[in-house]
Order: structure tokens, then C-alpha cells, then sequence
């Protein structure tokens, strides 16, 4: 995958391709037209996307936090909706930022746009001091998953949790590939981008690609959507990588929505209110006759820790191989070793492009050889990863924790101000605001 | 009242963990942001095709996410022969007999007539290809690399180009011909010095 | 994630040469005896002396093999080397970009002739009793000069009083041979055909016509190269569609040496030679070796 930027640290090359050869002379006075090509567009753009991506952070939080109104959140979802999604294309995202903060931090060759760090970092600071209100009313694909969950049902909290280790899968599957200049997985397989960009419009074509192509990423997103009429925001919840990111950083946010603006006072109201089921009930005072059990468990999964990480490490380890073939190098080493070893007769385009560059086989085959070898350690870190973020989930799960109010849960909390209206507190709180005549 | 003790200690043990966890949180953000901030920065780069890499597979015609594509072939004149029987233009099958001025499309390469031509002086003819025509499919550019001095080329077009992160095109090319450039010199033209 | 993966376009955006390529093998006449390594890595241009000794010019040099295809002396020029001739006294002239240089039989620098300008590109030379003719494909035109580098005649130049139709040379091969009857053999690649002058520079006439076909000269600009045997034969090279052939002493179509189907994919710049035996010498850059052939027996 072509990702480097070695090109403006190379010296200054010589004219591409054909030899140089003087024209005909023209007796007629023809002159050489310049070769004129339009030029990309100015950066003015990129910094416009970032101011966006401030302001509607800036408002978000302020909304969520204080204002507490649905209302004008869902004003803002959506204008960031038709803003970053469909105006801008999906793309420049922080979801797919990650790989390029990755790929700058482990290559140097490699530059990183300043919007690629500005999507990256200002959202995560945003969350630590108010939590995921980029997920409630900046994210283009959160919005639009929002927009569709017309009938969402409530998914039992096993599978939630289950499913919802499956972005941390994702986000070390993402940096594995995006370390290793393989590819951008997150940007290969978002599932809203053929949306955004209105693709059975735009692209009439697409029908006669092949799976894979936009028509591939065009039924991903279709389904997605499916899916998200019943159940609310499925990629947010179990799939996002940056989520996932999130998802951390909102456990210790400064701030973060609360669903009374008051005192809780344990109506049950809200109770079912949420859609991603992210609001805890009270803990009961009560003496627990399962205390002994909860500890056992816990004592038992602390022993297994290690053996969850070795696990994950070796089978990860395994894997190592089967992932280094998405490198193109590693594809291109190994056609070009099938059909030298006769295994294949003819060559393809991969092969053939291979032959043009004139270069040894050899050189191929160690590029392809080192490229393995990263492979093998990444495989091997991506799998102590999943082990270790199944063995938290596993002891977060066994730890007990007393809660005396009915609270968001600040990790899958997208503060997206659903629960407010549910609240009696807030209710009168604006009842108050708006009814009682105000004295000077 | 114990009970309200212990919920009390709890709380503000959560509570330490929660700030502890923001201290950690800045630290890590502040550090990865200082990071890349100490890296460098660049202005922006766009994707651009090698056309020493290209191999012309027809991919950039329908892989990329506009319609139609962002890449055109591009013709860079000082290369060209201005032949009067250019095989870019012509199909491989033409035979002259009928006379070359006005040829019929089925004796035209392009698929879609995006390759235009006219009489300079002598046998000779200037190529220009018609960018609103192009699809970028490659096929002129086989022709004239096989016959001719390869003056004809493929590139991504700024004006069309939404620079998406990752290249859908990019994804699905044979030859690793893409890759990013500074978009302050978004091109890799044939004939001209880099 | 780089697969392969098809493009999905329709028949019409195929471009494809195969059933152009074929050749009827009853016109075949040739066949490979020998080929000889030539051990650079971009060898160009190839000469053969009476004594068939063979020389190749390339990598910024000239190797010369015996006839058993040995390496016998190698030696440096001053630059790139274009292209090669041989004088009768073992006189090695080489073809730079915009110069020739002069070596003797040892592989001494004699001369290096003044240079032809920003325009010149020279592709080949020619070297008669008393004359070297050298082409300059930049400049569409043909120079010749004494044996002591003295410039005597342009030749080839557009000039309506003579009847000269001009030089059309869109790409860098621009070839000259000697026929045995001291007439001046130069391809017209722009017109697709091969004119003969005399040494004066008075054009005389013009064989050759294009045509994708096997009797004719395909593409944009072709022959690339030109070869003449000693009873008169025209031994020509192509690129687009690589394939050697030969014309007789009239210009007809006769055989076909090496067909498309002997020569990888994008195979450009066969050069051409014969030797005293008659025996055909090809440079195939692709294979980075001098292809010898010769008639089948039957």
C-alpha cells in the first residue's frame, strides 16, 4: 500500500520517463503548447475543517452539558452530517486519523497532514474534559446512524459487552496494518462512505465492478443501515476503533452529561430511555450473598491473566502470516516466487509490474522477508492486545461497584441527550425556566 | 452512619481513580500531540500516479469514488512524435486505404473519442486529449508506449481529486504506482524535470 | 489493500495486439543458430568487421567477441554509446548523443569529432571507402563527413528543387546503410519506408509502404533499423510490433527473419548486422544478447 511520502525527501530526480528528443521543426510556427494541469486545492479548506471540528465540538459539549437539549444536539448532528459527511465525503475523520498518527509516529519518512493530527487529538481532549460528545453531535458517521434509529430494541447487556470488545479487535488490527504500511483498514472498510458520497448517484457505474469496489462498500453501508433502524448506532457501540479510544478516556473525563440536572430521585423514568442501554441503575444496599463468589472469581481471573496474554500472543503470532499477505510487497514476492518456481504459468498484472521495475528478485524477496518479520511481532502484539482486553473486561465485569443514582455510563455513554426528558427533575427544571415569571 | 461511610469512601476512591485516569488521559493526549508536533508537519499532500510504475490494468476508470474517475491521461507534447499515424489514436487494426483525415470511430482507439488531433503542417499532427471525454482507462497510453515515445500518461486531476484518506484506486492498483506528494507539486509529468 | 482485482471494463477498453503478432510460419524463413551474451545491462548498438568479429556498443563502452561468441577487448568511451560502425582498416567509429568518437583497432581513443549541438541525436552511423555517414535523428538529417571528421554534405534536408521529401523522425531511430552499388540507404521511419540517395545528397527514389501487415512497416515510425547484405537484401527491424524481415534488392517483401512472437513484450531497438557468411545479427536488448540467424536448411 502506497503510503509513503518518501518523494520530497528524495534529491531532485531527472525527467521521468521517455528520453528527451527534439520536436520536428515546425516551419509552420507552431509552438509547444504548455502542459498544463489544474492545481489541488489550497490548504484554506483543511484549516475550515478544523475550525468546523472545533466550534462543533465547542457547541456539542456546551449543549450536552449545560443547554441539556436534544433538541438543538440533534440540530448540530446533523448539520455536522451534511458538514463532514456529505459535503467534505467522509474524509478527512478522526476514526481514520488513527492510521495516519500510527504510520507518522513509527515512519519517518512518512508526513502527517496537520489535519490529521488536529481530528485526532482535539476530539480525545474534548472527551476528557466532557466525554463522547464528539460521538454525540460531531461524528458524521455516528449522525447519521443516529438519524436512522427509528425503532431501536434493547440488546441484552451480555452481548453488548461481548460485541463491544470487538473495537479494541478493531483498533489493534487498525494500527497493526497502518505500522506496517499494509493498509488503512478503517478507511477500506468504513461502511458510511459510499453514502456520503451518494455513490448509486455519483457513480452509475459501480454495478460492473467487482465486489470490493464501491458497490462492495456501498452494501456494507446499506446494511449497516439496516441494521441500525433496530438496533441504535451498532458501529459506534462495537466497532469503532476510535470509540474504543474514547470509550477510556470518557471513564476519567472531567465532566460529563448527567441525566438529571439535579438530584436524582430514583423515578425509574429513565430507566429504559436509553437506546444504547448505557444508563446504570442504583446498586441495592443490601448485603450481597454473592460478595465470596465475586471475589473468587475475581482471584481466579487475575491468575488467568497471563495465560489470556500468552494465549492471545501466540495465536496472534500464528496470524502474522496469513495478515502480512494484505502488504502488496508481500503479494507481489510472493506471485513473482510462484511463477519463477513454475507453480504458475504467465504472469499478472502484480507480476508484470513487478518485471517493468527491472529489479533482482532477490531484492523482492527480502523486502517481502522483512516486511514478514513485522508482521510476526505485531501479530504477536495484536493478540497480547485482544488477550488483555478481554482479561479487563472480564475483572471490570467481576468488580463490584455501588452506585447510589441512576447514571450514565461514562464509557458508552455518546451523551447524545436522549434521557433528559425522561427525568421528572428536568422536566421541572423547565417548567421553571419557562414558567415562572422572572423578578428583577 | 456506617453505610454512608462506606458509600463515601467509595466514592472518593472512585473518584481518585477517575482523577488519576484524567491525569494519565492528558498525558498521553498532550504527549502523543507533542510527538507529532515534534515530528513535523506538512502542508498537505495529495495522491498522484508514478507513471513509471503504471502498468495501465483500467483500474483508475472504475475503482475511483467519483464518476467519472479523478485520473485522466495527460499528454505531454514535448515527447511527442506528432505522427501522422499515431497508434494511440488509431485502433491497431487500422489500415489507411480509406485515407486518414476523417477517420471513422470504429478506426479510433479511444472508446470514447476523448483523444483529439489536428493538422499541424506536413505529416504532421498535434494530439490533445479532451479531459471532460477521458475516463482514464489507459488503453491510448498502451498504444503509444508500444508504438510511439510514450508521451501519454496517466495522473490524478486536483481539480477532480477529493483526496481521500485512503485511495480507493490506490487499494485496488497492481503496479504501487500511487502514492502521496506534496500539494504544492501534485504531479509527476513525463518530460518534465522533478 | 492492493489485490488484484479486475477493472471491469468492457471488451472495447482492451488493448490488444495478438492476432497482429501472428505470423504465417511458411514465411519464416530464418531460424535462431547462436546467440551471444552481451553481458551489459543496456547494450545498444551492434557492428560486425569482415574478419566477423562482432563488436557491441553500450554500458559506456565497447565489448568485442570473436566468432565463437568470446569476449576478446573492451574498452570505454566518452560517453553513452549510440551507435557503431567499422572502417576497413579496423577503424571503430561510436555515435554519442551529439558526437562520434574514433577508436583504433586496439581500442585507442584516435579522435572525438566536434559536437553537433543542443538538437543532435545520433542514432547511426554508416562508413564507406572514403566517407562516414552519421544520422542525426534530432536534427532530421543526414551528415556526411571525410574519414578525418571534415563535414562534407548535409543529406536529407526538405528541398522542393531536388524533389527531397524531408526527414520525418518522430521518435530516435533513424538508421543508414551502404548498398553495394555506393548508393546511400536511409530510413524515412515518419513515412514508413526507406529512401536511396546518392552520396551527394540527391534523393533518387523510396521503397516501403505502411501496413500493420507482414509485408509492410507498422506504426507511428518504422523500420527502426536497416541492414543490407552483399547481394542487395534489405534486412529491416520494427518496433510496436517487434519483427525482423527481409526486402530484396527492389524493395519487395521476401521472408521474415524473427517474428513477434521471438521478442518479449516492449522489445525496442534491434539492431541490426550481417556478416560475411550472410548469417542475420540481431540485438535483443530485452535478452541483453546478439541473436544470430540463420536460412533453414530446407
Amino acid at each position: 500500500m502506497p503510503i509513503l511520502v518518501a518523494l520530497f525527501l528524495m534529491p531532485a530526480a531527472s525527467a521521468l520517463g521517455a528520453e528527451r528528443f527534439a520536436l520536428p521543426k515546425f516551419k509552420s510556427g507552431y509552438e509547444l503548447p504548455p502542459l498544463e494541469v489544474p492545481p489541488a486545492a489550497s490548504d484554506a479548506l483543511e484549516y475550515l475543517d478544523v475550525a468546523a471540528l472545533a466550534a462543533a465540538l465547542a457547541l456539542a459539549s456546551y449543549l450536552a452539558l449545560r443547554a441539556r437539549s436534544r433538541r438543538a444536539l440533534w440540530v448540530l448532528m446533523a448539520a455536522s452530517l451534511v458538514y463532514f459527511g456529505f459535503y467534505r465525503g467522509g474524509c478527512i475523520c478522526s476514526i481514520g486519523a488513527i492510521q495516519n498518527v500510527v504510520l507518522a509516529l513509527l515512519d519517518n519518512g512518512y508526513a502527517i497532514p496537520f489535519t490529521a493530527v488536529a481530528f485526532f487529538v482535539i476530539p480525545l481532549a474534548v472527551t476528557l474534559l466532557f466525554g463522547r460528545t464528539f460521538c454525540a453531535a460531531v461524528c458524521p458517521l455516528g449522525a447519521l446512524q443516529d438519524i436512522v434509529a427509528v425503532r431501536p430494541v434493547r440488546v441484552p447487556a451480555w452481548l453488548d459487552h461481548g460485541l463491544g470488545l470487538l473495537a479494541y479487535v478493531y483498533l489493534g488490527a487498525a494500527v497493526l496494518f497502518a505500522a506496517t504500511g499494509a493498509a488503512f483498514l478503517i478507511c477500506e472498510y468504513d461502511p458510511f462512505v459510499a453514502i456520503f458520497r451518494l455513490v448509486p448517484f455519483t457513480r452509475p457505474n459501480a454495478m460492473m465492478e467487482a465486489f470490493g469496489g464501491s458497490m462492495g462498500m456501498l452494501i456494507l453501508g446499506a446494511g449497516f443501515v439496516l441494521v441500525g433502524l433496530f438496533i441504535a448506532r451498532p458501529y459506534c457501540r462495537w466497532l469503532c476503533p476510535y470509540g474504543a479510544m474514547l470509550r477510556l478516556l470518557s471513564r476519567a473525563s472531567k465532566w460529563h452529561v448527567t441525566i438529571t440536572p439535579d438530584e436524582c430521585v430514583h423515578c425509574t423514568l429513565c430507566e429504559d430511555s436509553c437506546p444504547l442501554g448505557a444508563i446504570q441503575k442504583p446498586t441495592t444496599d443490601l448485603p450481597r450473598p454473592d460478595r465470596l463468589i465475586d471475589r473468587r472469581r475475581l482471584a481466579l481471573l487475575l491468575i488467568l491473566v497471563p495465560l489470556l496474554l500468552a494465549g492471545g500472543g501466540c495465536f496472534g503470532r500464528y496470524l502474522g502470516e496469513p495478515f502480512s499477505r494484505v502488504h502488496f510487497t508481500v503479494q507481489q514476492a510472493e506471485r513473482v516466487r510462484l511463477e519463477e518456481t513454475g507453480q504458475i504459468t504467465g504472469t499478472d498484472d502484480i507480476s508484470d509490474a513487478f518485471y517493468k521495475t527491472q529489479r533482482p528478485r532477490e531484492e523482492l524477496y527480502a523486502e517481502a522477508g522483512a516486511i514478514r518479520g513485522r508482521f510476526d511481532i505485531g501479530g504477536t502484539l495484536l493478540g497480547v492486545w485482544v488477550g488483555l482486553v478481554v482479561a479487563v473486561k472480564l475483572i471490570h465485569l467481576s468488580v463490584y461497584r455501588t452506585r447510589t443514582d441512576y447514571e450514565p455510563d461514562r464509557a458508552t455513554c455518546l451523551s447524545c441527550g436522549r434521557c433528559f426528558k425522561y427525568c421528572p427533575v428536568e422536566r421541572k427544571r423547565l417548567k421553571t425556566l419557562k414558567g415562572e415569571p422572572t423578578t428583577p | 452512619m456506617p453505610t454512608d461511610n462506606t458509600t463515601n469512601n467509595k466514592t472518593t476512591r472512585r473518584n481518585l481513580f477517575r482523577k488519576g485516569g484524567l491525569a494519565a488521559g492528558a498525558a498521553v493526549v498532550t504527549g502523543t500531540a507533542a510527538t507529532l508536533a515534534a515530528k513535523g508537519r506538512s502542508d498537505g499532500t495529495v495522491w498522484q500516479i508514478d507513471p513509471e510504475k503504471c502498468i495501465q490494468c483500467g483500474n483508475c476508470a472504475t475503482y475511483c469514488v467519483l464518476d467519472p474517475s479523478a485520473v485522466t491521461c495527460v499528454h505531454a507534447l514535448k515527447l511527442c512524435g506528432y505522427c501522422d499515424l499515431c497508434f494511440a489514436y488509431f485502433s491497431p487494426g487500422f489500415e489507411p486505404e480509406a485515407g486518414i483525415e476523417a477517420p471513422a470511430v470504429e478506426s479510433q482507439l479511444c472508446p470514447t473519442e476523448a483523444i483529439k488531433r489536428r493538422w499541424i503542417e506536413g505529416p504532421h499532427y498535434e494530439y490533445t486529449i479532451d479531459e471532460e471525454l477521458c475516463i482514464g482507462c489507459g488503453k491510448c497510453i498502451k498504444g503509444c508506449n508500444n508504438f510511439g515515445n510514450g508521451s501519454l500518461f496517466l495522473q490524478v486531476m486536483h481539480d477532480r481529486c477529493v483526496n481521500c484518506n485512503e485511495c480507493s484506486i490506490a487499494e485496488a492498483c497492481p503496479s504501487d504506482a500511487f502514492q502521496r506528494v506534496p500539494a504544492n507539486h501534485p504531479y509527476l509529468l513525463k518530460g518534465e524535470d522533478h | 489493500m492492493a489485490q488484484w482485482k479486475p477493472s471491469g471494463l468492457g471488451p472495447e477498453f482492451t488493448y490488444d495486439l495478438s492476432e497482429l503478432k501472428k505470423v504465417d510460419p511458411a514465411l519464416i524463413h530464418y531460424e535462431q543458430a547462436a546467440s551471444v551474451p552481451t553481458g551489459m545491462m543496456k547494450p545498444k548498438a551492434i557492428a560486425v568487421g569482415a574478419d566477423r568479429r562482432l563488436f557491441v556498443a553500450g554500458d559506456g563502452g565497447v565489448r568485442v567477441f570473436d566468432p565463437a561468441g568470446k569476449p576478446v577487448l573492451q574498452f570505454e568511451t566518452g560517453g553513452e554509446p549510440h551507435c557503431i560502425a567499422l572502417g576497413k582498416t579496423g577503424t571503430v567509429y561510436v555515435g554519442m548523443k551529439d558526437h562520434v568518437e574514433v577508436y583504433d583497432a586496439s581500442g585507442k581513443r584516435a579522435a572525438a569529432w566536434k559536437g553537433l549541438g543542443e538538437r543532435a541525436y545520433v542514432t547511426s552511423l554508416a562508413v564507406g571507402e572514403a566517407d562516414v555517414f552519421v544520422a542525426d535523428a534530432g536534427n532530421r538529417v543526414l551528415l556526411r563527413y571525410d574519414t578525418s571528421g571534415k563535414l562534407l554534405k548535409r543529406i536529407g534536408e526538405e528541398d522542393a528543387a531536388k524533389h527531397a521529401p524531408g526527414l520525418v523522425v518522430p521518435s530516435p531511430y533513424f538508421d543508414v546503410a551502404l548498398g553495394p552499388e555506393g548508393m546511400l540507404w536511409l530510413v524515412n521511419p515518419g513515412r514508413r519506408r526507406v529512401e536511396c540517395y546518392t552520396y551527394d545528397g540527391a534523393f533518387r527514389f523510396a521503397w516501403g509502404k505502411f501496413s500493420m501487415k507482414v509485408e509492410g512497416f507498422c506504426g507511428c515510425c518504422n523500420p527502426t533499423h536497416l541492414a543490407i547484405d552483399a547481394d542487395g537484401n534489405f534486412i529491416t527491424s520494427e518496433k510496436g510490433l517487434p519483427r525482423v524481415k527481409v526486402h530484396d534488392d527492389e524493395g519487395n517483401f521476401k521472408s521474415v527473419v524473427a517474428a513477434p512472437a521471438d521478442f518479449a513484450d516492449g522489445t525496442v531497438g534491434l539492431d541490426l548486422a550481417v556478416d560475411a557468411k550472410g548469417r542475420i545479427l540481431v540485438l535483443d536488448p530485452k535478452r541483453r544478447a546478439v541473436r544470430i540467424f540463420v536460412k533453414k536448411r530446407s
